[in-house]
Formats: structure tokens, C-alpha cells, sequence
């Protein structure tokens, strides 16, 4: 299982100032599935991905992509950063953004040319704004710099993706062209993994989930994993939460 | 559409060129300069330095990293003095002393926020000026030495153009055209970290190396500088231009270039009046005539500037009161199911506060409302169809909204208020209607 | 006013001492006068600047104190110049002017962030440097006009200020009148500028009074400064007047911290609740805030009475530094309020040794410089004798480096061996849930062998062991064969703690 497995996170600890983030996560998430990473606030979900991605350094634990460590699994691995971690006012386009999409595959010093430009083209088509692409990038709707994000992860063309709260203040229409795209990523056999934080839709857009507070609660297909007792133990205390959370479940049942 | 097939950066482009020649003749006319061997080497050296360091302003400006640049050159001071006890006044060693201190100053303040609970701001404030009272007591150490040598080490505090020779302009230009090979070289790599950090990361760059090698060049610019502008002053030679550059334009490219001829312009005037005065110090010279610049820039550059913003939005605001108001009239027949029953403007103001009275003169100008005595108002039969079309138009852009996806409509990014027959070819208006009068089950179908 | 106030205070000290003493305390030492003035500024800028500290604003002393220098500039060349009246740094009027100045401009730049053209880091880095340096352009266009040297706007001239007083006539107070035909006014006839310009005597452009004892009403001050230059004006057995001579500087300074003192006392609530109300603290992003306004005023004020002590750019330090050393020893607001001032006095009292070289008593500078004379050669020159303001911020930042150091709670030093000390909780506990997770799988065997177990934590065989070791001593694991076994007390152990984790 594990040769076959997209991602594969072993005893996976995170601590920031000696205070354990994320502790000893074990995590197999299959090929080809919509993964969601799910839990309260500050129940690590973003560190979760960052770690594994080597933004923030492991006190513990291994993680492989496909059965390769990430040095050797670069090139497979797409990102979709949270929007609000960049710059919307730096003095660039669209398309100029998308393109950083292949910059990974061109290694350093050398530049984009034609057949990048072309590949850009095709994701912001792909996403929908084309019409955009030689917009500054300030000048986008919350939606349309989700999007931009998206065909730049397109255009990284990569087996499997980490998104960081694609879905975050979005408009509804936004949303449903994001599933929409990530569905039909999946019918590629990518993997996608998404951190997500609206329950109401889990058991609609996504077929495998991870319920992660600082450790991994529960985690596998959605129709096995995604019941009121795991939520419980996931978000702790919040009874009236859960409440709500009940009847929903009742009827998503 | 590529940067460079932007014809009026380009425009803006020989404009700057032509002020930056112009100056020349223009000071030798206004100001008697005389282009003399000394005044040559100042001009050329300070049009130089504003090169080198707009180029890297615009880095330190998008990173955010502008007070960085000013703990750096403050470091700095203590690093020059301690030069200049071992190596005495030679150029190149004060600025290496220089670089060495502005590096352990970055080096004092990443340690602090690293280990400390102490925010940016405060560790920044505690570095700048530790390292600056370091340098003002070794300074004052240096000016009661009985020898006299140490003459001109004081104006490393705010910069002094007349005392640069031929070799410091040499050394600027090879260190100088160095750090502009190196940025063309890596900067599709720079570009892509100043944007975003993260992904730079994941694509598998060296993302420390490269802040690293930025911030070095930085380091290195600034210190190039503090001979003309001073320690205390430099980093308005770094981060002026690049933000005056920022208003033109939209594209990185494009706003390096601009920064790098902007910082020309201040350096050249700065050091040329100041070597004219012996008793003006560069530094602050520089500051105002770059802040000058930045100035012009964030009132007339067109769509960021204060004059065309303020200009929009009083469009806007006056469109959107007259629109406003004609709905709210509209609205307050259609509730008492009597278009021509006269609303009171007092009830207008009461909805919509000083704007009210504004758009009901421009809607009675444009002959859409009548005005039946002092205080009441009614639709005109013109100003009921606008009124009724802008209302159809609404629901229409709702439905649009809901649907767009569904139906598979052309994304238009157009404001609420348009009215969208301009907007929308008819067969698609024709589908959204359609759904409207029937049941939203045809979103279905 | 400020005389009036200045005269109080000398009687109520003249009952316990004597002119003499109160003179030889401050007129006559300049040391003690900067030792005072450096407090007072200290516990001034250590007072407001613990609340811009826990703001995030504490680059925005920065900002006001480099307006302020345009503020003083152009207030005094506008009284100066304008309305042609004589006047000096530490006149209430001009530290009002000034003050308003350094306020006005962080409204001023408030509103260009708000135009949302320029960052606020670009619009700090931009706009007071830029005031700041139209201050020292027209500082050193007008230099004789300010009695400015352009030096002295980033260092002060702290040692001086005991030369800058008031003088308070005690006894013999009267005025003497000394006609022509007085035999004294024989001094009238050696001056022969006054005689050549046609001036009557007590004209007030008669520069060289003091030099020329010339006719007229002399004040006692006048009288005893012309006796100085060697013009006998009075009788060998008549009493001289007696003066006590008051630093200027030491009465503003002090104004200024009671002022800020009976603020910080006074709104000590207010300020407490929006110094840690995580939306107000962003960064410069303050609404129209009345409290923070008049904090600002204060700073402004504050900036303006150290600027003829320390200067335009080394007064920073006084507001950062000692809040900064502060907020690493101690949590408590009111703490922090108490041992801010106290580091600030503490480093301005030692700086004016440190800037003869004495280095706290311990160490001389002057040694080390004779030392590295021999190694580098500094031409011989080994006598340190610098800028006393820079010496105090000196010892502040010693102070500073010594707190982020050694800090019980925060100091590198701390954090190291908690840090050490919960690195190896920490793994334990990873190794004991590692246990936890396998314990009753099939995989067991491979994933909880001593051979195995580095392998699969990814830690060194050492590492391993080592781990073993502790935990072994405290029974929470036990070892059978190669297979290593959690215990029931281990097992309780380390559900604590995860329940412990998921409440933090």
C-alpha cells in the first residue's frame, strides 16, 4: 500500500519554540483521491502542509511523495499558497504570475519564453479568466486571484496538489468552478489536498478526509470518517457547535 | 502584451532621461555651475549610485524591507570609524568596514527577533540605534585625535558629494555594474521570491541563498552610498525613487527601470548642489529633491494619483448619488403604489444624507424627476423608464451572478450599476429572463 | 514662570543646604547636571515609551523625534527672524511650537499610508527622513541664526548644559545704577565699541555688555558677571549679591517628566487596556484615538526638551532601548513601568564615566586602547574621551544585551536549557506515543524492536538509547528481548499529556 500511496506521513511532530504544533502524525492518503485536511482553528492544519511541503523544519518524523522523499518528488508536487500571503499590489500581470507556475521545471538562471507563455495561456484559459491576463494583478476580485492561483498550479503540472484554503472568502460562484476544476483533476488520477475549514461541504466536494487537531483524529474516506463522534473529539468542547453539526450529519446520512 | 511594448513607459522613459540630461545645462545656467573635472566626477558619481541603488530600492520596497535598509545604514557608522582607526581614509576599506558592520547589525537584528518575544519595530529601533551611538562615540573619539588626518570622516553622517574622487567613482562603477549583472542574471529567481516566498521554496529554489544574496546586495548598495548621502539619510536614496517609480507602473520591469533613472535624477542634483555649497551636506539634498519626485508621482500618475482618484471618485460619487436617488424615489411610488405621489426631500436626506440634494438637482437637470414645490419631488414619465430599466437591469445582474456558471455566460468584469444590455449580448440577456419568468428549476436543465 | 517655579525650589533646598552647595551640586559640575538631565530624560522616554513598545509602534519615536528637528528649526528661525525676539531651546513656546509640529506629522503620514499608495514601512522610511533633512538644510543655511551645529543635532551637547542656567539672586539683591559722574563708570570710556556705535549703554544691542562696565542699571547678575571680567563694581566691603545658578534644562527636563508621570498615573487603565488590545496594536494603523494622541504629544514634548541634551537622533534611544531591556525581564505592565526607568538611569549614570573610559568602575577603555595602539597603532592617541550622550545609549544597549542574555525567563540563556530540557521531554513522550500507536498491531514487532525503533523515529541509535535509558529509570517502559514495551504507568503518562496537548 504504501508503494501506491500519494502521500505518506510517518510520525510526522512540529514544534515552534519546543511547543509541540503538530504531534506524531501519521498520515496515507491513496493516489487519485480529493483530499480534505479538516479542524478547529489552530489545530495545526496549515503547519500540517507547510512541514510537509519543508517550509517549516520537522523535529520528527518522514514524509514521501509517492514513495520518494520530497527532494526527489519535486517535480510532482504542485502548491496553492493561502491567498493572503502574498502581495496583491506587486507590480505584475496575470499572466506573469501564472507563468511563475514553471519556473520549478526550469531550474535556475534560465528564463520563460514562448512555450511558457503558451502553457499560461492554457491554464487561464483552463480557470476561466483568460480575458485577464494582462491585468495587474491588484486590479482582481478575491475569486479571480484564487483562480490566478489555480492555473498557476496548473501550469506546475504536477501529480499531486497542496492547497491551503482555496475556498476561503470566495464568491459562491468562484467556489463551484474551483470544485469543478479539482474534480477534474482527480479524473486525471492527481491527487489533491486541500486544508479546508467549512464542514457544511466536506461530504459533498471531498472523498477522503483527515481530521487533524494538533494530532491526526481520524482519517480516511469521507463516508467512513466524517460522523459526529470524530467531530466531537476533533473540535473538543464546542457542544452547541456540535449540535448543529448533528442534525446536518442526520441528514447527510 | 510584454513590459517592454508599453509605449508610454517608454514615454515616461525619455521624459526622465531628457530632465536628466537637461539639469546639466539647466545648473550651469541657473546656478553658474561650471562643469569642472570636480563637478564632472560628482555628477557622474552620484547619477551612478542613484542607478545602483533605485534598482535595488525596488526590491527592498516590494519586500517590504525599507526600515531594514535604514538599520543597515545606521549599523554602518560604527563599522567605518573602526576602518578608518586600522586602514586610515582609503575608500574600499571603509566601506568594507562598513558592509561588515551593516551585515552583523541585520545579523544583531534577525537574532533578536529570533530569540526574543521583541516585535520588528522595536528591535529595529534598538539595533539602529545602538549601532549608531557606537558610531557617533568612536566618531567623536576619531575628531579629538590630535592628528589631523581624520578630516572628512564626519561627513559619513550626512554625506558629503565634494570629497568623492575619480578612484570612489571607478569603485562605484565596477561594484555597481556587478550588482546589475547579478540581479539580470538571478532575476527571474528574485522576482519569484519577492512575490512569494513559499512557493519559491516548494519549487525547489534555494530560497535562503537567494534572500541571502539579496540582502547583500542591498547591504552593498547602501554602503556604496553612505559616502554621498550619509548614514542617517541613505535610505531615502534607496527606497524614494522606487516608490515614486511604483505610481507609473504596473510591472516589475518596468518599475526597476523607472527606479534606476529616478535615483539618477535625485543623486545628480543632490551631489551637483551640494558640491556647488560646500556648507550644504549631500544626504539631505538627495532626500528632498527624491521626495520631490515621489510627490509628483503620487499626485499625477495616472489611475494610482491623488488628482485622478479624487477625480474618479467624484464621478462615481456624483453618477452613483443620481442613480441612487432616482431609485429610491421609484421605490417609494412603487410602495405606495402611486408613481406620481411627490416625495418629500426631507425624507430623501433622511435615506441618503448630503449627497440627496446633488442628485436630485442633476436628475431634475437630466429631466427625470420634477420638482413640484419647495420641498417635494416626482418622476418624470423619462425618469419612471429609467427608473424601471435600472431596476430590470439589477435583477438581471443578480441572475447573472447566480448563473453564471450554470448557463455558461461570457465572466464580464463590469460594476452593478452598468446596465447590462450595454454589457451583455442580447441572447444571453434573453436566457437570463427566461429564467427569471420561469422556475429556477431551469437551472437544471 | 519657569523662574518662579525654579526660585520655589531653591528655597525649599535652602533649607537643608547652602547656595554654595547648591552651586557646586549643579552649576559647577557639569557631570551632576548631565547625570540629572540624563534621568530625567531617561524616565521620561522610558515612561511613554513602554506603551508604544507593547503598541508595536516604537519606530514612531523615531519618526517624531526626526520632524521634531524641522519643528525646532523652523520655529526658532520664525521667532528669531520674524518676529526678531531673542530666545533659547528651552523656552515653553518653542517646545510647544515644536511639539505640534512632531504630532502634525504623524498625521500627516498617517493620512499618506491611507492613500494606500505607499506601504508604511516606505512611508516611515520616506517621510521623516525627508523632514528631517529640510531641518538640517536649514540648519546649516541659518547655523548662526539657530546656534546650531550641525553636529549637535544627532548627539546634543548634554555636557554643556550645566553652563545654560538661570540665575537666582539670594541677597544684595538691589540694582546698582553707577551714573556718569560715578567713578566706576570710568569703564565707560574703555569701551570703545560702545563709543564708536553711538549706543547708549543698556542698549540691548550693545553686545559686549559684560566686557564693558558701562553706566546704567546693572541687575546683580549683570554686576557680578562684569566683576568677573575684572570691572570692580562693588565696594571691597560692600556684600556681594549671593546667586544660586539653575541649569535650564534640569527644569524643563523635570516638567516634562512630571508631566508624563502624572499621565502614565492618571490613565494608567486606559493606556494598560489599549496597549494590549491586538487590534488597536496594529502597528501604525491607530484611529482617531485621543489617549494615543496625546502620547504622541508627549513623546514630541518629551523629544524637543532632550534635543539641546542628546540631539534629534540619539533621544531615540531613550524611548526604546530601556522599554525593550524591560519587556525581557518581566511580564507585569507596572513592572515593566518600574524597571524601564531605572535601567535608563542606571546607563546614564554609568555612560558619563564610560565616556572618559570607565567602564562601570571595572574596566578601562583607555587601556584597551593602549593595547590595540601596540597591535594596529592608533597613532598614539589612547585617550578615550567621547560624546557622553552616545556613552549613555552605550550602556543602555549594554544594558539591553545583558537583559536578552541572562533574563531569568526570556534571556538566551534561559531559553537554551528550557529549551534543551523540553527537546528531551519532548522526544520521550514521541517515543512513548510511538509505542502507544503500534502497541497491539501486527506491525509491532518491526516498529518497536530496539534495532528498528531509530529507523523509524529517524533519530541516531544513540539518541535512541539514550531515551531508553530515562525512560526505563522511570518505569514507563520495559524491555523483553529486542521488543520494547510500554508499561501501564507509561500508557497514563502519556494520555495526559496528549490531553493536555489538545487543550493548550
Amino acid at each position: 500500500m504504501q508503494e501506491t500511496a500519494a502521500l505518506h506521513v510517518e510520525d510526522l511532530t512540529v514544534a515552534y519554540n519546543s511547543r509541540p504544533v503538530l504531534w506524531d502524525v501519521d498520515l496515507t492518503i491513496p493516489e487519485g483521491v480529493l483530499a480534505a485536511i479538516i479542524g478547529p482553528n489552530g489545530a495545526g492544519k496549515s503547519t500540517l502542509i507547510k512541514a510537509v511541503l519543508g517550509l517549516i523544519p520537522r523535529a520528527a518524523g518522514t514524509v514521501s511523495f509517492y514513495g520518494k522523499p520530497y527532494q526527489k518528488a519535486r517535480e510532482l508536487i504542485g502548491y496553492v499558497p493561502q491567498r493572503g500571503s502574498v502581495d496583491w499590489d506587486f507590480p505584475t500581470t496575470v499572466l506573469d504570475v501564472v507563468m511563475m507556475g514553471c519556473y520549478g521545471k526550469l531550474g535556475w538562471i534560465k528564463r520563460p519564453g514562448q512555450r511558457e507563455r503558451k502553457m499560461a495561456l492554457e491554464a487561464l484559459e483552463h480557470v476561466g479568466i483568460a480575458d485577464l491576463a494582462h491585468r495587474q494583478i491588484s486590479q482582481l476580485s478575491g475569486g479571480q486571484q484564487q483562480r490566478t492561483f489555480l492555473a498557476r498550479a496548473l501550469v506546475q503540472d504536477a501529480q499531486i496538489y497542496f492547497m491551503d484554503e482555496p475556498f476561503a472568502a470566495v464568491d459562491a460562484v468562484t467556489e463551484r468552478a474551483i470544485i469543478a476544476l479539482l474534480r477534474e483533476l482527480r479524473s486525471r488520477n492527481k491527487t489533491v489536498i486541500v486544508v479546508h475549514h467549512d464542514l457544511q461541504t466536506v461530504t459533498e466536494y471531498f472523498d477522503y478526509i483527515a481530521l487533524l487537531n494538533v494530532e491526526i483524529i481520524a482519517s480516511g474516506p469521507t463516508t467512513e470518517v466524517f460522523t459526529a463522534d470524530n467531530l466531537r473529539l476533533t473540535y473538543g468542547g464546542r457542544v452547541s457547535f456540535m449540535e448543529d453539526r448533528q442534525v446536518v450529519l442526520a441528514g447527510g446520512d | 502584451m510584454m513590459w517592454y511594448s508599453d509605449r508610454r513607459f517608454w514615454g515616461i522613459v525619455a521624459f526622465t532621461l531628457f530632465l536628466n540630461i537637461a539639469f546639466i545645462p539647466f545648473s550651469s545656467w541657473v546656478l553658474n555651475a561650471e562643469y569642472q573635472y570636480t563637478l564632472r566626477i560628482v555628477t557622474v558619481g552620484g547619477a551612478l549610485l542613484g542607478i545602483v541603488s533605485g534598482i535595488l530600492g525596488s526590491f527592498a520596497v516590494l519586500r517590504q524591507q525599507s526600515l531594514i535598509g535604514d538599520t543597515v545604514a545606521h549599523a554602518a557608522l560604527p563599522g567605518v570609524a573602526i576602518a578608518f582607526l586600522i586602514a586610515g581614509r582609503a575608500l574600499e576599506w571603509l566601506l568594507v568596514g562598513a558592509a561588515i558592520a551593516g551585515w552583523v547589525g541585520v545579523w544583531m537584528l534577525n537574532a533578536i527577533l529570533r530569540t526574543t518575544r521583541i516585535k520588528q519595530d522595536a528591535a529595529m529601533g534598538v539595533v539602529l540605534v545602538s549601532w549608531f551611538g557606537f558610531g557617533v562615540a568612536l566618531l567623536s573619539y576619531i575628531q579629538r585625535r590630535p592628528d589631523a588626518g581624520q578630516a572628512g570622516i564626519d561627513k559619513f553622517i550626512f554625506g558629503q558629494a565634494a570629497a568623492i574622487v575619480r578612484q570612489d567613482v571607478n569603485l562605484i562603477a565596477i561594484v555597481g555594474a556587478f550588482i546589475v549583472l547579478i540581479l539580470l542574471l538571478f532575476w527571474k529567481e528574485l522576482k519569484l521570491i519577492t512575490f512569494d516566498y513559499e512557493f519559491a521554496a516548494v519549487n525547489g529554489f534555494r530560497v535562503r541563498i537567494l534572500d541571502t544574496l539579496l540582502a547583500t546586495l542591498i547591504v552593498i548598495a547602501i554602503v556604496l552610498g553612505l559616502q554621498l548621502a550619509g548614514v542617517i539619510l541613505m535610505v531615502g536614496l534607496l527606497i524614494a525613487p522606487s516608490v515614486a517609480a511604483r505610481q507609473w507602473t504596473n510591472h516589475l520591469e518596468q518599475m526597476t527601470i523607472l527606479s534606476a533613472l529616478f535615483g539618477a535624477f535625485a543623486g545628480t542634483v543632490g551631489a551637483v548642489i551640494s558640491a556647488l555649497d560646500v556648507g550644504l551636506p549631500t544626504g539631505p539634498l538627495i532626500i528632498v529633491v527624491a521626495f520631490g519626485v515621489v510627490l509628483l508621482s503620487i499626485t499625477f500618475a495616472p489611475s494610482r494619483g491623488v488628482i485622478w482618484a479624487s477625480w474618479q471618485q467624484r464621478r462615481d460619487r456624483r453618477r452613483f448619488a443620481a442613480q441612487n436617488i432616482l431609485q429610491d424615489v421609484y421605490r417609494y411610488g412603487q410602495s405606495h403604489h402611486d408613481f406620481q405621489k411627490p416625495v418629500e426631500t426631507a425624507f430623501l436626506i433622511g435615506l441618503r444624507g448630503r449627497t440627496a440634494q446633488a442628485g436630485l438637482h442633476q436628475l431634475e437637470k437630466q429631466g427625470f424627476v420634477k420638482r413640484l414645490d419647495d420641498a417635494s419631488w416626482v418622476l418624470t414619465h423619462e425618469g419612471l423608464q429609467k427608473a424601471q430599466n435600472f431596476e430590470e437591469s439589477q435583477q438581471l445582474w443578480e441572475t447573472y451572478h447566480l448563473y453564471r456558471e450554470a448557463l455558461d455566460l461570457p465572466d464580464v468584469q463590469q460594476e452593478h450599476h452598468a446596465n447590462i444590455h450595454d454589457v451583455l449580448a442580447p441572447e444571453f440577456i434573453q436566457r437570463l429572463e427566461r429564467l427569471q419568468k420561469g422556475d429556477t428549476n431551469d437551472q437544471s436543465a | 514662570m519657569i523662574k518662579a517655579l525654579e526660585r520655589f525650589i531653591i528655597e525649599v533646598l535652602l533649607w537643608v543646604t547652602t547656595p554654595d552647595d547648591i552651586n557646586a551640586l549643579w552649576a559647577q559640575s557639569p557631570r551632576n547636571t548631565a547625570i540629572l538631565i540624563g534621568a530625567l530624560i531617561a524616565t521620561s522616554g522610558a515612561l511613554l515609551g513602554t506603551f508604544l513598545l507593547l503598541r508595536r509602534m516604537a519606530l514612531v519615536t523615531d519618526a517624531i523625534s526626526h520632524s521634531v528637528l524641522l519643528g525646532i528649526v523652523v520655529t526658532f528661525l520664525l521667532i528669531t527672524l520674524v518676529l526678531d525676539r531673542e530666545f533659547d531651546y528651552s523656552s515653553p513656546l518653542l517646545l510647544i511650537g515644536s511639539a505640534l509640529a512632531g504630532v502634525g506629522t504623524v498625521f500627516l503620514t498617517e493620512w499618506l499610508f491611507q492613500s494606500g499608495l505607499i506601504k508604511q514601512d516606505a512611508a516611515l522610511g520616506l517621510a521623516f527622513p525627508f523632514l528631517f533633512a529640510i531641518g538640517v538644510i536649514l540648519i546649516s543655511r541659518y547655523a548662526d541664526n539657530v546656534h546650531l551645529d550641525i553636529d549637535a543635532v544627532y548627539v546634543g551637547e548634554i555636557g554643556l548644559a550645566s553652563s545654560n542656567t538661570n540665575s537666582h539672586c539670594l541677597t544684595n539683591c538691589e540694582p546698582i545704577t553707577i551714573t556718569p559722574d560715578d567713578p566706576r563708570a570710568i569703564t565707560v570710556r574703555r569701551c570703545m565699541n560702545c563709543a564708536a556705535e553711538n549706543l547708549y549703554p543698556r542698549d540691548p544691542r550693545a553686545e559686549f555688555e559684560e566686557f564693558c562696565g558701562n553706566c546704567g542699571t546693572y541687575t546683580p547678575s549683570e554686576a557680578v558677571r562684569a566683576e568677573a571680567q575684572g570691572i570692580p563694581i562693588y565696594d571691597d566691603n560692600e556684600e556681594r549679591p549671593t546667586f544660586v545658578y539653575w541649569p535650564k534644562s534640569i527644569t524643563i527636563m523635570g516638567l516634562i517628566m512630571l508631566l508624563n508621570l502624572s499621565f502614565v498615573l492618571l490613565f494608567y487603565k486606559e493606556l494598560q487596556l489599549t496597549a494590549f488590545d491586538a487590534a488597536l496594536a496594529s502597528t501604525l494603523g491607530f484611529r482617531p484615538n485621543l489617549l494615543l494622541y496625546v502620547l504622541l504629544f508627549l513623546v514630541s514634548i518629551t523629544a524637543v526638551g532632550a534635543f539641546d541634551a542628546v540631539g534629534a537622533v540619539l533621544v531615540v534611544a531613550f524611548f526604546i532601548i530601556p522599554p525593550a531591556a524591560a519587556y525581557l525581564l518581566t511580564d507585569r505592565l507596572y513592572q515593566m513601568l518600574l524597571i524601564a526607568p531605572i535601567i535608563g538611569v542606571f546607563a546614564t549614570s554609568t555612560g558619563i564615566d564610560l565616556a572618559r573610559g570607565q567602564f562601570l568602575g571595572v574596566f578601562s577603555v583607555n587601556r584597551l586602547l593602549e593595547a590595540l595602539d601596540d597591535i594596529v597603532g592608533l597613532g598614539g592617541y589612547t585617550e578615550w574621551n567621547v560624546s557622553i550622550s552616545a556613552s549613555m545609549v552605550m550602556m543602555m544597549s549594554f544594558c539591553f544585551i545583558v537583559a536578552w542574555i541572562a533574563s531569568p525567563r526570556y534571556g538566551l540563556l534561559a531559553t537554551l536549557i528550557r529549551r534543551w530540557y523540553q527537546h528531551r521531554q519532548f522526544a520521550e513522550q514521541l517515543l512513548l506515543g510511538h509505542l502507544y500507536n503500534h502497541q497491539h498491531m501486527e506491525s509491532m514487532a518491526d516498529e518497536c524492536s530496539i534495532n528498528t525503533l531509530p529507523m523509524h523515529l529517524n533519530w541516531s541509535q544513540h539518541q535512541v538509547e539514550r531515551i531508553i535509558r530515562n525512560l526505563r529509570s522511570r518505569h514507563w517502559i520495559e524491555i523483553r528481548g529486542e521488543q520494547v514495551m510500554l508499561t501501564d504507568s507509561g500508557e497514563q503518562h502519556l494520555l495526559l499529556f496528549r490531553q493536555q496537548l489538545m487543550q493548550k
